[in-house]
């Protein structure tokens, strides 16, 4: 230790030693003041004596191996400097060995971070005790010899028949839960044959939610009479007999000309009415407008009324006299009498025309009955149209037809007509299965925002 | 004058309904998981009476529910689920925008998924409520099925479609239910019977789409979701019925004959099944053996209708031996599947070109081959002891119920109309030719038309025979069994002077029973016309109104009759003209 520390002093009187911290001497040379004291006892030699700078010294000795891993001194040039000789020539050389090894190179080769993260000091890093150390570990040892012991005598503890029995985790069983719905290879079994075996409490089931509700009858009528599939007329045969097809031709036709009315209806009622064109005379009128003046006549005169009315809603009734009101009690008991005996005679008179009333009555009853039987037969045929569902109406599917020209004389030439899956998607429409809905519009959230591409621009 | 003022909307029609958007809400799901679940649930829309009062006194035009409908709705324990898929779908995109794989790896395992058993067990309690609710399903996993995997929707829904209508198919096949087919310009529409059930579906041409934009996706999804999972049970309950095994397995014989081609040629290992299936050529093999199948007659118990029903019984036992002992050889231009589907159902063997699909049991080369199916108007090399027909005639003969005779429909021949056989004439109506003369053979008269020679001359008799017996309709004969056996009689009398060899044996015996019936049809007739006598005026004018509206009806038949006689003639004469 003397020696390496002898070294290291002679080391510093070299005139070539680096000092990490240059500053100090400079401080210490401005701040001193020659100070007398007795040296000739121990204590004061350590009191007074200056040994900041020796101190400092074998502080940077040390801290310089601790940090660069030995005295900065005595590394080499090449070491601590390089020598800077310009970027592209640098690249040129680094390319050719590139392109010559460049896998070799690349897997050899550490990276420059962890280069400078290396831990190259000459100190050793301090002993941690503790990593050595195990907790508890007299207890342990203690509980191995234990079990040693009775695995020699052939005892076998509760704790480790338990591990043994333990029943090996199921991982089948978390499978089939997470089996699809449409998995092509699911199984099926007899789900009407068996009945529901599990016979725990019906009150417990129903409390915790694992009965299933009954289902109301109600729900399992069908919303329509209509079957489920509707065969084509017999027009609609690949090869079909002339008078039928015709038949069918003629019903599409019919369609097609409704829909041909409507549409020119509509095409009528949006048609500019002659009248209301502009002519000449009136083109005339609307420039002149306020400019040619009026007589007052015919201002005046609104006013006037005007001023009437208002008054005649606040004008009082004029209170009636006694007389009056006598008057009109009278006339009114009068009339109730009179109306009376009225009603009295025709009663009576009634009496002879008894038969011409029942006739009547029975007309009426017969009109009623036709009612009820019409409405009843319009409730039936209800039933087999679609209802209004939502927003939209069903709107049947256009007919399937081939012309006869269309028509392919043998299988093999067949052009099948329309599309099964819009049939199906009808007829649960027209059975009142689902609602007739359009197609969501896409709709833009933000708007778009254009902007010319830079490079486009500088060409424009 | 007490009392609290009733407020406007608090009771009646405007509290038994609910807005869509209200129930919504209510049960806290987005519009598309509700409307997903109102689809399984078989809750639909309801149109109120008074729009008014419910819509609480707007006039807007709105969608309704009932209420109860809802409340039951809240119960269901799918709606949980829905929710939960929400939370995964929120967490799997939180994870994506983080890019953190494992956490949306670990998501994906752990997808919410809900099963639709017990819904189905719900919705049809017993197994013929959900048989008669299959039509739809049919139709839609056959439409399903024979969609692209674009990516219109899952390829998984896809194949389990697929599956299903494959299994339809061999179940029909075992069970011999076909009744009707008809080849529409729309798709094919079959009709089978189903445990005393009338199924109807429709089946899409092959490569026939276009995909319509105006067709919501997600909802034939959820519709087609519903209707796998109901047509799976019901198929596996029908296979039961039948002593079948399921999931279906070729029988083994057939197996092994099917095993010897290379199959790797055709799918991957995983596949083969199901395609070997799909071909529909092997039978299923049984839970016991197909040997001891119910040979053991009814007993008989004279019931009233009993001889019309045995009678019809024996017809459909006859059906359904249309095509047994026949071999069919099916070109590579005919529609395949459905014809080997048809072909099975009643009997009998087909087979194709190997390189067309898997599952051929034969060559072109086979000398048994009875039948041959083209659609083409010439063959190369043609085989003299088959016919080479064209495939309407396997159609057209499934629904005459008959074998037609097969000089109609040989090659390059202009065939016979396809007539559906879903329209079921009235008395009176009009009745196109071509039925006409089915219904003779179905009769078993001989066809009229034997000699090609003298084709036109006869057919010109037919028609007359036709009008004379629409004529005597229309002077009011309601007797129609006397007609037709007077046009029996005219008919033996025509082949008599055909000088045709026919089996004249009249024996007294003979002549007295058909006295007998003829002098009860007499008697009938008789009553019928006291009882015309007898009627009441209100009854007799409604009578009279019922028989002047089937005049009516016949009239208009006979026009129609004329017209194509004339419309036929037109041919005739244009046919002569480009002859000479």
């Amino acid at each position: 230790m003397a020696a390496a520390k002898r070294l290291k002093r002679v080391a510093a009187s070299q005139p070539g030693f680096l000092n990490l911290k240059t500053t100090l001497d400079s401080v210490d040379s401005s701040s001193s003041r020659r100070k007398r004291v007795n040296k000739n006892k121990k204590k004061n030699w350590n009191k007074h004596s200056d040994i900041n700078d020796v101190e400092d010294f074998l502080e940077d000795v040390r801290h310089q191996e601790r940090t660069t891993g030995g005295l900065l001194s005595e590394k080499s040039d090449d070491s601590l400097f390089f020598l800077d000789v310009g970027k592209p020539e640098k690249a040129e050389q680094k390319e050719e060995v590139v392109v010559g090894k460049k896998r070799r190179g690349k897997t050899s080769r550490p990276l420059r971070i962890d280069l400078i993260l290396q831990h190259d000091s000459l100190v050793p890093p301090a002993k941690d005790v503790l990593a050595y150390q195990q907790p508890n570990a007299k207890k342990l040892r203690r509980i191995a010899q234990k079990a040693e012991q009775l695995a020699a005598k052939g005892i076998v503890t509760r704790r480790q028949k338990r591990l043994a029995n333990r029943q090996p985790l199921d991982r089948k069983a978390k499978k089939s839960v997470t089996e699809a719905n449409n998995n092509p290879a699911r199984d099926y079994y007899d789900i009407w044959g068996q009945e529901s075996k599990d016979s725990s409490d019906p009150w417990y089931l129903q409390q915790t939610g694992k009965k299933l509700v009954k289902r109301p009858e109600k729900l399992n009528d069908k919303p329509s009479v209509l079957p489920a599939v509707e065969v084509i007329a017999p027009g609609g045969s690949y090869n079909p007999d002339f008078f039928s097809h015709q038949a069918l031709l003629q019903e599409a036709h019919a369609v097609e000309v409704q829909k041909q009315k409507e549409e020119d209806r509509i095409e009528r009622q949006l048609a500019v009415n002659q009248d209301d064109k502009a002519t000449e005379d009136t083109i005339l009128k609307e420039q002149v407008e306020g400019l040619v003046v009026e007589e007052n006549d015919e201002e005046t005169a609104p006013n006037e009324e005007e001023d009437d009315v208002a008054v005649g809603a606040i004008v009082l009734a004029e209170k009636k006299t006694e007389r009056q009101r006598k008057r009109e009690k009278a006339d009114k008991m009068k009339e109730q009498q009179r109306h009376s005996e009225r009603q009295q005679i025709n009663q009576q008179q009634q009496l002879f025309q008894l038969r011409s009333i029942k006739a009547s009555i029975k007309q009426q009853e017969e009109k009623t009955n036709q009612k009820q039987k019409l409405r009843k037969a319009n409730q039936e045929a209800q039933k087999s149209q679609p209802r209004r569902l939502g927003k939209l109406k069903f709107k049947p599917q256009d007919l399937e037809v081939q012309l006869s020209n269309e028509l392919a004389g043998s299988l093999r030439r067949l052009k099948p007509e329309g599309s099964v899956l819009k049939d199906r998607f009808k007829s649960l429409q027209k059975r009142n299965l689902i609602e007739p809905r359009e197609r969501a519009k896409f709709k833009r959230r933000h708007k778009l925002k254009y902007v010319e591409k830079r490079a486009f621009r500088e060409i424009t | 004058m007490g009392g609290l003022q009733k407020k406007k909307f608090e009771r009646g029609s405007a509290t038994n309904y609910i807005t869509r958007n209200k129930a919504r809400k209510k049960l806290q799901l987005s519009l598309p998981d509700f409307r997903r679940l109102c689809i399984l649930k078989g809750i639909y829309p309801h149109e109120p009476k008074h729009k008014k009062k419910v819509n609480k006194g707007s006039t807007a035009q709105r969608t309704f529910y009932m209420l109860k409908d809802i409340r039951f709705l809240m119960h269901e324990p799918i709606v949980g689920k829905f929710r939960d898929y929400k939370v995964f779908v929120r967490k799997l995109k939180k994870a994506y925008g983080k890019t953190e794989w494992s956490a949306v790896e670990r998501l994906r395992e752990n997808k919410p998924t809900y099963k639709l058993d017990h819904i189905i067990k719900e919705r049809y309690p017993a197994f013929i409520d959900a048989l008669r609710d299959i039509d739809d399903a049919l139709c839609m996993c056959f439409l399903f099925s024979t969609f692209a995997r674009t990516g219109k929707c899952h390829v998984q829904t896809i194949q389990l479609c697929r599956r299903l209508t494959v299994e339809w198919m061999n179940f029909v096949i075992a069970s011999r239910g076909l009744r009707k087919v008809f080849l529409s310009i729309k798709g094919i529409y079959y009709q089978a019977e189903v445990m005393g059930q009338l199924i109807t579906w429709l089946v899409p041409y092959q490569f026939a789409h276009d995909h319509p934009t105006d067709v919501d996706y997600r909802v034939m999804a959820t519709f087609t979701e519903l209707y796998t999972t109901l047509l799976g049970f019901v198929n596996f309950r029908l296979y039961h019925s039948l002593n079948l095994l399921y999931p279906p397995k070729l029988d083994g014989k057939a197996m092994s004959e099917l095993k010897e081609e290379d199959e790797d040629d055709y799918a991957m290992n995983s596949e083969c099944y199901l395609e070997k299936l799909s071909a529909l050529s092997a039978s299923l093999s049984r839970v016991v053996s197909a040997t001891e199948e119910e040979d053991a007659e009814l007993d008989q118990f004279p019931v009233e209708g009993m001889e019309a029903r045995e009678r019809e019984q024996k017809q459909q036992e006859a059906q359904k031996k249309l095509f047994e002992g026949l071999k069919f050889y099916l070109n590579r231009e005919v529609p395949r599947e459905s014809l080997a589907f048809v072909i099975r159902c009643f009997g009998g063997e087909v087979s194709w070109d190997k390189s067309v699909c898997i599952g051929s049991k034969y060559e072109v080369t086979d000398e048994t081959i009875t039948h041959h199916i083209v659609d083409r108007p010439n063959v190369d090399k043609q085989y003299i002891n088959r016919y080479y027909i064209q495939p309407q005639w396997v159609y057209d003969c499934v629904n005459a119920k008959i074998r037609l005779p097969v000089e109609d429909y040989f090659l390059g021949v202009t065939l016979p109309p396809h007539l559906s056989p879903f329209v079921e004439e009235k008395e009176g109506d009009y009745v196109p030719p071509e039925k006409l003369k089915i219904m003779a053979l179905q009769r078993g008269e001989k066809p009229a038309n034997e000699q090609e020679e003298d084709e036109e001359e006869e057919e010109d008799d037919d028609e007359d025979d036709e009008e004379e017996e629409e004529e005597e309709e229309d002077d009011g004969g309601n007797d129609e069994e006397e007609e037709t056996e007077e046009q029996n009689l005219k008919t033996m009398q025509e082949q008599s002077s055909q000088g045709k060899s026919l089996q004249v044996k009249v024996t007294p015996g003979k002549v007295t029973v058909e006295n007998k019936a003829r002098l009860e049809q007499e008697e009938k007739a008789e009553e019928k016309r006291l009882a015309i006598m007898m009627m009441k005026r209100k009854e007799k004018y409604l009578f009279d109104k019922i028989m002047f509206g089937k005049k009516r009806k016949i009239r208009e038949a006979n026009k129609l009759a004329a017209k194509r006689k004339a419309h036929d003639d037109a041919e005739k004469s244009k046919k002569k003209k480009a002859r000479k």
